[in-house]
């Protein structure tokens, strides 16, 4: 990278220095030595709010100096990115470093299915990821209403993202890929978990997987004492079932059948008087 | 403050030229637009949303500094990838009819266009107002002021410093009252952003995904620095007076060591240390020598006030040996009292005490992150002391403070930060025995914002107090201390504030601390 410092004009008699940064020459060639990589290549992603497709966005520089770099994201049709722009040194070493940073991939519920596309670009180089969005799967009698849809809490530790809850990954082992929800607030309850569903819905069922491991035990670590609670017409919230002393890593509760257009967990303690923790949360109907 | 072009009698003429010039440009098909996104003519957008400062001063110097972004929190600050040329004044007065420098210079894209003028040719010791323009837009005006003269005797100077802005847990109102008392410069000892995503915040707007997500890439730290910026009362306190900065750990992570950090191997961590000293550099009133080169960054340096004093700025970060014992407070060892171990790095260390081998200044101060007095925080005979402060780097500390008082060093001040507390403490020579000589006398500011309301005295600083008789004062509210230095005394006030929880909170003196030339030690006035 050819390199020059730019004085800036000064004026009549002032001894003024700008402080100029190092600058490519202008009119020189795009520069070429970042490699862009995306993992996957192509992404399919539905219309739920809390199941985005996620990309890793990856530059390494090739070239013989370090230097900093901007890939941006540019989505063409409804794609919503989590970031339009990925700016990060690259240090040029051997072997290459690649640095890499995630992105998220939302559609809106209405999106028509069908092929779009992300373009990437850096220096004026150019890579296309392909997106397919894909139908909405149907949510019928006997599958679980809650996955995908949009989730609020309370809070959320940082470590951790709401829509871990919904994420359809319910296996505890998974924990520490944000595969669950932690509340934020260490030792203070209540918190709260709720799901926004799609449309009102009938539903008799809640299933709550919260964090059981080996090293984490529910009976320690997982949720001890809560209300399943759905959201009236009125927007109250309404107990219709409790859950009280609980050391198991899955708990059912059935009710009678109500219709709804939200579900809350009301978490009222935990074992070991730490966080709330949801590892999935499921809403089936009759 | 914002002041008309047409009330100068020299006005713009040069910037208006070059202004014109890019109005043709914009002529040429296609090229509109991307004016139009450049704060160009036809852009209505405010380009100097997160205002103006001014900074290191010398005697015949200050860095003055803005950066362009219409729409701070968007890729690229809401420009487009175009360099656009920008005109600076620097007057003896805030209605600019005495110009005494100006010029124009380009905000570079790479550089997120900030724009950082090293203003020579001034006169030493004196006010200065400064502004910007860009195709017609003027800047709000800063005030700054100049260094005096080398060996110059000087009757009194003022400072304040200040760490620990947590934007999310309180608002800036101690940077309000700071910025009404105009000090002749103004010390920034770490933690002005903070890189982890925050659940909840005190202020509209802290779960917004810009305060929500940790800060990696240099987008995200450069967006962070925005977000904090856009505060009104942190650009009036930039406005009001040079700053002086260094940083701590959150301008990266939390309790980094060099190139180590937990989250990640050292050469994955060096490009997130590149990326955040990147950040902090365009968005501090910087000159070119602290640009980072990659992971790097030269960030101590010496700022001296003729005879009275002489500000030894320190990174206690960037080159520290890693934290003992794993960090955290642990009972002081082996390993804290390694002479091997060093918070500062030994190059440093040799830079800090030639440099006091040559100071004429009546007042040597110690511009650092921490507390360098130890802090026992275990109540009864027990002794625990944290180890990321000078804690945890015994040898270094005593190394450092054994100079002092061999070479009989005149009236050593330390001023730290990073405790969220206000601590005033005697530095002795051997703390664990309250007979020994002290050396010098420092003065921890707490947090402008970090930790919320707080309380006169919480439990942890009564055990503070109780474990370690060199601490002469303690206090657990938000605020910063405002300073006056002649060559008989050095006067900190305590500035608190009795709540960040609420946009106007009310701020006055919680203590006045005196130090008496060649007589180390607090006394409380």
């Amino acid at each position: 990278m050819t390199i020059r410092w730019q004085s800036a004009v000064a004026l009549g008699t002032a001894v003024a220095a700008a402080i100029a940064l190092p600058q490519a020459t202008n009119g020189a060639p795009p520069r070429t030595d970042v490699q862009v990589s995306v993992q996957p290549t192509q992404l399919s992603v539905v219309g739920l709010p809390c199941f985005p497709g996620n990309l890793t966005l990856t530059m390494t520089n090739t070239g013989a100096e370090d230097r900093y770099a901007d890939l941006t994201l540019d989505p063409r049709g409804p794609l919503q990115l989590s970031r339009e722009l990925f700016s990060s040194w690259l240090p040029a070493v051997d072997p290459d470093q690649p640095v890499s940073a995630p992105v998220e991939v939302r559609v809106p519920r209405d999106t028509q299915p069908g092929n779009y596309s992300i373009e990437l670009e850096v220096d004026r180089s150019k890579v296309t990821v392909p997106v397919t969005v894909n139908p909405l799967p149907a949510k019928g009698p006997g599958s679980n209403v809650a996955l995908g849809e949009q989730a609020t809490a309370s809070s959320t530790h940082g470590n951790f993202a709401v829509c871990g809850g919904v994420d359809g990954d319910h296996d505890s082992a998974h924990w520490d890929t944000l595969t669950g929800w932690n509340d934020g607030t260490r030792a203070v309850f209540p918190d709260n978990y709720a799901v926004t569903l799609a449309a009102p819905t009938t539903i008799n069922r809640v299933e709550l997987y919260t964090l059981d491991t080996a090293q984490w035990p529910a009976a320690t670590n997982g949720l001890r004492d809560w209300d399943v609670q759905v959201r009236s017409g009125t927007g109250d919230w309404q107990t219709v079932a409790q859950v009280r002393g609980n050391t198991l890593g899955h708990v059912v509760s059935t009710f009678d059948p109500v219709q709804t257009d939200a579900v809350r967990i009301l978490c009222l303690a935990g074992n070991g008087n730490t966080y709330s923790r949801i590892v999935e949360l499921e809403v089936y109907g009759s | 403050m914002s002041v008309r072009v047409g009330s100068t009698r020299r006005g713009f003429l040069t910037v208006t030229g070059a202004a014109a010039a890019l109005a043709l440009a914009g002529d040429l098909p296609g090229v509109g637009q991307a004016l139009a996104g450049a704060t160009g003519r036809g852009d209505r957008r405010d380009p100097f949303t997160l205002g103006v400062a001014s900074g290191d001063p010398l005697p015949d110097a200050v860095v003055i500094w803005t950066r362009l972004a219409p729409d701070p929190l968007t890729p690229f600050g809401g420009m487009n990838r175009r360099p656009v040329e920008v005109g600076w004044q620097v007057a003896e007065d805030p209605r600019f009819r005495r110009i005494v420098r100006q010029g124009t210079t380009q905000a570079r894209p790479e550089a997120s266009h900030t724009v950082h003028i090293d203003v020579r040719g001034l006169r030493p010791w004196r006010e200065y107002w400064y502004r910007f323009r860009v195709n017609g837009k003027l800047s709000p005006v800063g005030r700054t002021r100049t260094a005096p003269a080398p060996n110059a005797v000087v009757d009194e100077m003022s400072l304040a410093f200040a760490s620990c802005q947590a934007w999310w847990e309180g608002w800036y109102t101690a940077y309000a009252d700071m910025a009404k008392r105009e000090h002749d410069v103004v010390f920034f000892l770490g933690d002005y952003i903070y890189e982890f995503g925050i659940d909840r915040g005190i202020r509209p707007h802290s779960n917004e995904p810009w305060m929500t997500q940790q800060t990696v890439t240099l987008d995200e730290y450069r967006v962070r620095y925005a977000s904090y910026k856009m505060d009104p009362d942190l650009q009036a306190a930039h406005a009001s007076a040079p700053w002086v900065v260094t940083l701590d750990d959150h301008e990266v992570v939390d309790n980094w060591a060099d190139e180590a950090h937990p989250s990640a191997p050292p050469a994955q961590f060096l490009v997130r240390r590149a990326n955040a000293f990147r950040a902090y550099w365009e968005h501090m009133p910087l000159r070119l020598a602290q640009l980072p080169k990659g992971p790097d960054m030269q960030l101590y340096r010496r700022i001296k006030y003729g005879r009275l004093a002489e500000f030894s700025v320190l990174d206690t970060r960037q080159y520290r040996s890693d934290q003992a014992y794993g960090d955290g407070s642990k009972a002081p060892g082996p390993e804290t009292k390694d002479p091997a171990r060093s918070i500062t790095g030994a190059a440093q260390e040799k830079w800090l005490l030639d440099g006091w081998a040559a100071s004429p200044a009546r007042w040597n101060v110690l511009a650092q992150q921490n507390a360098l007095a130890r802090l026992d925080v275990k109540e009864g005979p027990e002794v625990l002391v944290p180890m990321d402060t000078w804690d945890g780097y015994e040898a270094s500390r005593n190394r450092i403070l054994g100079a002092a008082y061999e070479r009989k060093l005149r009236n050593l001040v330390s001023i730290g930060g990073d405790l969220h507390r206000s601590v005033a403490s005697d530095l002795k020579l051997d703390f664990t025995n309250p007979d020994s000589p002290t050396v010098g006398t420092e003065f921890v500011g707490t947090s402008i914002s970090s930790a919320m309301d707080g309380m006169d005295l919480d439990p942890g600083g009564v055990t503070l107090m109780k474990e370690n008789p060199h601490i002469k004062f303690g206090n657990f509210q938000r605020g910063y201390v405002s300073c006056s230095i002649t060559p008989q005394r050095w006067i900190s006030d305590y500035r608190v504030v009795d709540k960040v929880s609420i946009p106007n909170g009310t701020v006055s003196t919680r203590a006045k601390l005196l130090v008496e030339d060649n007589r180390p030690g607090i006394q409380i006035l």
